[in-house]
């Protein structure tokens, strides 16, 4: 079922090469760090060496007055706070500079200023904090109630909120279960890392009287409202850009204490004042992700058809919740997601999202469901090898059937389109998988261990009002906006609240362009991440970009279409209604008009307007979804893995994926989507983590124990794709940024724990190191 | 503060610099040559790499002081070198960027495998890729690019 468009070779569906690359082939991107404004200071931190500790004082040298800032010096700074509607959910007063205790490592005391970053960081140094040291909080489950140890004193215990989401009869489904399989999943905390750490460059423009605050975000639209309610000034004084961002991935689609910082300073002060974040200063502060524990119970019959799955959801959140947000929405993510691509009935999930002495948790690519994936696909194939049957016909049995779209979950979740069993077996086909159960059952000269394995999901995509609304959100990124401008000679600007890093949207957003107008990309260029020439938006985040954006430019290019073939009309002396725009020009029956020769007319010959039609050629769209619920892109992967039983070395010897994401706008930069987001997924199953002893100190601080995919690691990553149109969106596309990085963690614990089961050996936690693949293996062992 | 004195993008120059400041932060800050990009300070991740003397080094290991006398070679340098032109033009119809922020290191390091003859095969590129960490695009056409590039150079289309 795909869908051609009238689409020229450059509009909807055309793997055009992205307009953004030649700034960056030559070196000339421009990141915030490249930003050079006469008499810069540097800013470098004071941060909390303590997990949890009462700050006594704060002492600088005396000769560095006037270049040490605390949040008593800062007064205008008001604490950050979530609000949430959340039933039962605790929102902390986060001050963005520590006033009375610390509770994190990292977390920010004072800021430094110097005209060079060594002498900023010299000058930190010389800050003299005296602690009372209080006993950390460092073990979710065990401390969330009942610990003497407290991060907010005033709560009584350590949780943020706690959730039951049910539906169905969990105990009937427990009555009526032949097979019943129980496990304990952990996915461990771990970072976004991008490869340019965050940034902030502020100063004061007096011309304009406003702070001009540069940020490497995905958000520059919400920074710019926390600005104003944080330091408590009007909004039209604060312009937020984000240049070229150097990765995002979800860490940077947050709210960071350095952002209210750097305004502040920049408001108080007579010189633009920077902080570039350093990898360390990253690894401990920038938001952290996954941290999930899962004690799951699934209930079947002989033949493996899921009756119930009772699960238990443990979320370690860190010590605050990032604004907007908050803490709130990854568990209940996990338990929402948890169901999957299947028709289970009945579900019972209790979440518990603790509050710990660590860097506060924030989304990453996937957000909740790569853990729920993981717990969930790990327990299907558990259910299998209970029943005796393949893992694969246990999840083609349970797999909700296309004719039954759409579906609503157990939990609510409304799934659109699609035909999940087909796109498992597409996953299986393209590892040739009776080619690796033969060389499985063959056996290798080495003694390693073959194993293959997949995991299915949904990915919930562009939701807007009604998913952020049920949420409790105070803040509903529902929608996006765009303003679409054509010039006197034609050529055309599109500007958009969205904000691109990597995605490619100024290719894919005039590609859309194209498509409405047959305008040449090349002759239009899109604006984004600077809140002065933007309308309001939210930013890139939640897999929404381009049905949400990409929505707002065809909608507003719509608009000017029907001014265009108005005026070309009239030109061309012929009814509107005969009129079509097609390669740059509006054609008639009997001539045409190119748009140049129309914008000329729009603007600076109006005497060639028709009579009552205004000048310019300008407008503005806002585009929802049909659905605001989501529309649901859905995946199978599969991963083949050789396991070395004596060293607890795993080769990843193959990946693929098979995916349906709607209409493709650039098939060739989804598929980079994909493979970009499956190597995040494996970085999680294989390498990834940050791991706090129990003093609350992070014991990955530099890149040499913060280990990522490198190229030697990797398979080449297969691909096949579905092609079933949403029908709530325009073209009928479907988000997918985020579902790479979702099912490779469970895929390849599967794979692993097939290859092991001659051992009885499987490993449930993530990353799935060679220390734990031997520990799992003494374990079956009973040593 | 010490006085050197480098070749700088084939162009002599001399200045004055304090003993503890990195190459990278000379070409960034001083010299206003920002396509060398920072991305750990610590040697992990590759994104400061450029060439001194010819050989890929990272810049963030290295003292400016230390570069006396010593050619360095940034990405803002190859303007009339054929082989990163041809490069760059793969990267681009291959889509072998996304962010951007490891690219110019990646190019070259890139360029360097392929002048060592080490880009023959994709397990060569992505061995010879194993100090330049990506975030983005999980290689693929990283590798692709490079592949394409020095399948080309050796069919002589580039000098």
């Amino acid at each position: 079922m795909s869908v051609t468009h009238g689409a020229s070779h450059h509009g909807v569906g055309a793997s055009l090469p992205r307009r953004e690359d030649q700034r960056h082939l030559q070196g000339r991107g421009e990141f915030v760090s490249d930003i050079k404004l006469s008499g810069t200071m540097e800013v470098a931190f004071v941060r909390s060496p303590h997990a949890h500790a009462r700050i006594r004082s704060i002492t600088a040298p005396a000769e560095a007055r006037g270049r040490v800032f605390t949040a008593a010096d800062l007064p205008r700074i008001k604490p950050i706070r979530v609000v949430t509607q959340a039933t039962g959910a605790k929102s902390p007063a986060w001050p963005p500079l520590a006033t009375d205790k610390a509770r994190y490592v990292g977390e920010a005391i004072a800021a430094c200023i110097a005209p060079t970053r060594g002498e900023a960081e010299d000058l930190a140094n010389a800050v003299a904090v005296d602690y009372e040291v209080l006993t950390a909080v460092v073990d979710a489950p065990r401390d969330m109630r009942g610990s003497p140890a407290l991060v907010h004193d005033h709560w009584g215990d350590n949780l943020f909120v706690e959730r039951v989401v049910e539906g169905g009869d969990i105990d009937a489904a427990a009555r009526a279960a032949e097979i019943t399989v129980t496990r304990e999943y952990r996915m461990n905390r771990q970072s976004g890392a991008p490869l340019e750490g965050r940034a902030v460059l502020a100063y004061r423009d007096h011309r304009l009287d406003e702070v001009v605050v540069y940020a490497s975000t995905q958000t520059p639209h919400t920074v710019r409202v926390a600005i104003a309610e944080f330091l408590d000034i009007q909004e039209r004084r604060i312009r937020v850009v984000a240049p070229d961002v150097g990765g995002g991935f979800g860490p940077k689609a947050r709210l960071y204490p350095e952002e209210i910082i750097l305004a502040a300073l920049a408001l108080q002060l007579d010189h633009p004042v920077r902080w570039v974040e350093d990898r360390s200063e990253h690894l401990t502060t920038s938001a952290h992700t996954r941290d999930h524990h899962y004690t799951v119970t699934a209930y079947a019959d002989r033949q493996g058809k899921l009756l119930g799955i009772d699960t238990d959801i443990i979320v370690d959140a860190g010590a605050y919740g990032l604004w907007p947000q908050g803490p709130y929405q990854e568990a209940n993510m996990a338990a929402r997601t948890l169901p999957g691509p299947y028709t289970l009935a009945n579900y019972r999930a209790r979440t518990y999202t603790v509050a710990t002495n660590k860097a506060p948790l924030g989304p990453y690519r996937g957000v909740g469901r790569p853990g729920a994936t993981f717990a969930a696909e790990r327990t299907i194939d558990e259910i299998a090898r209970a029943v005796g049957r393949d893992p694969v016909e246990v999840r083609a049995l349970n797999m909700i059937p296309p004719e039954q779209m759409p579906f609503t979950s157990v939990t609510g979740m409304r799934y659109d389109t699609g035909d999940y069993a087909r796109c498992l077996r597409l996953c299986a086909e393209l590892l040739d998988m009776p080619e690796v159960r033969a060389r499985q059952a063959h056996g290798e000269m080495d003694g390693r261990l073959i194993g293959i394995g997949f995991a299915s999901f949904t990915e919930q995509t562009a939701h807007g009002a009604a998913e952020f609304a049920s949420r409790g959100a105070a803040i509903i990124p529902g929608f996006e906006s765009c303003t679409a401008r054509i010039l006197t000679d034609g050529s055309m600007v599109l500007m958009v609240g969205i904000q691109s890093h990597g995605q490619g949207l100024e290719t894919t957003l005039s590609q859309i362009a194209a498509e409405e107008l047959g305008i040449d990309p090349e002759r239009v260029s899109v604006r984004h991440g600077d809140t002065e020439s933007t309308a309001f938006g939210f930013g890139t985040f939640a897999s929404r970009s381009m049905v949400m954006s990409g929505g707002a430019v065809a909608r507003a290019s719509r608009m000017l279409r029907e001014k265009l073939l108005k005026i070309g009309a009239h030109l061309l002396q012929c009814d509107p209604a005969e009129a079509r725009c097609a390669d740059g020009l509006v054609l008639g029956p009997r001539g045409s008009v190119s748009i140049a020769e129309i914008a000329k007319v729009a603007h600076l010959r109006m005497d060639g307007l028709p009579p009552g039609t205004d000048p310019l050629l300008d407008a503005t769209a806002t585009y929802e979804p049909g659905i605001s619920t989501g529309v649901f892109s859905y995946a199978t992967h599969g991963a083949v893995v050789a396991v070395d039983p004596e060293t607890g070395f795993i080769e990843l010897l193959d990946f693929a994926v098979a995916e349906d994401c709607g209409t493709m706008v650039n098939p060739m930069l989804v598929e980079a989507q994909i493979r970009g987001g499956v190597v995040q997924g494996i970085g999680t199953a294989f390498y990834e983590e940050i791991p706090y002893d129990e003093q609350g100190q992070p014991l990955a601080v530099t890149f040499a124990d913060y280990l990522m995919p490198g190229a030697a690691e990797l398979p080449a990553i297969k691909i096949g794709h579905l092609h079933t149109p949403a029908t709530a969106t325009e073209y009928g596309m479907k988000g997918m940024g985020e579902g790479g990085a979702v099912a490779p963690p469970a895929a390849i614990a599967n794979a692993v724990r097939d290859a092991l089961a001659p051992l009885g050996a499987e490993v449930n936690e993530t990353p799935i190191t060679p220390q734990r693949v031997m520990a799992a293996i003494r374990a079956a062992r009973g040593d | 503060m010490s006085a050197i004195k480098l070749t700088l993008n084939g162009v002599a120059i001399a200045d004055d610099v304090v003993p503890r400041l990195s190459l990278v932060d000379f070409l960034r800050e001083r010299r206003n040559l920002t396509g060398t990009h920072l991305g750990c300070e610590h040697g992990v991740c590759g994104a400061c790499t450029v060439l001194v003397d010819g050989e890929p080094a990272r810049s963030c290991l290295i003292l400016a002081v230390a570069c006396d006398r010593h050619d360095i070679r940034t990405i803002e340098g190859f303007a009339d070198d054929s082989v990163m032109a041809a490069l760059r033009d793969s990267f681009h119809r291959l889509h072998g960027l996304q962010c951007g922020f490891c690219t110019p290191a990646m190019l070259i390091t890139a360029r360097d495998l392929i002048r060592r003859g080490k880009a023959g095969s994709e397990a060569e590129i992505r061995a010879g890729l194993a100090g330049n960490i990506c975030r983005c695009t999980g290689y693929t056409n990283i590798v692709a690019a490079i592949a394409a590039t020095a399948r080309s150079l050796a069919g002589g289309n580039v000098a």
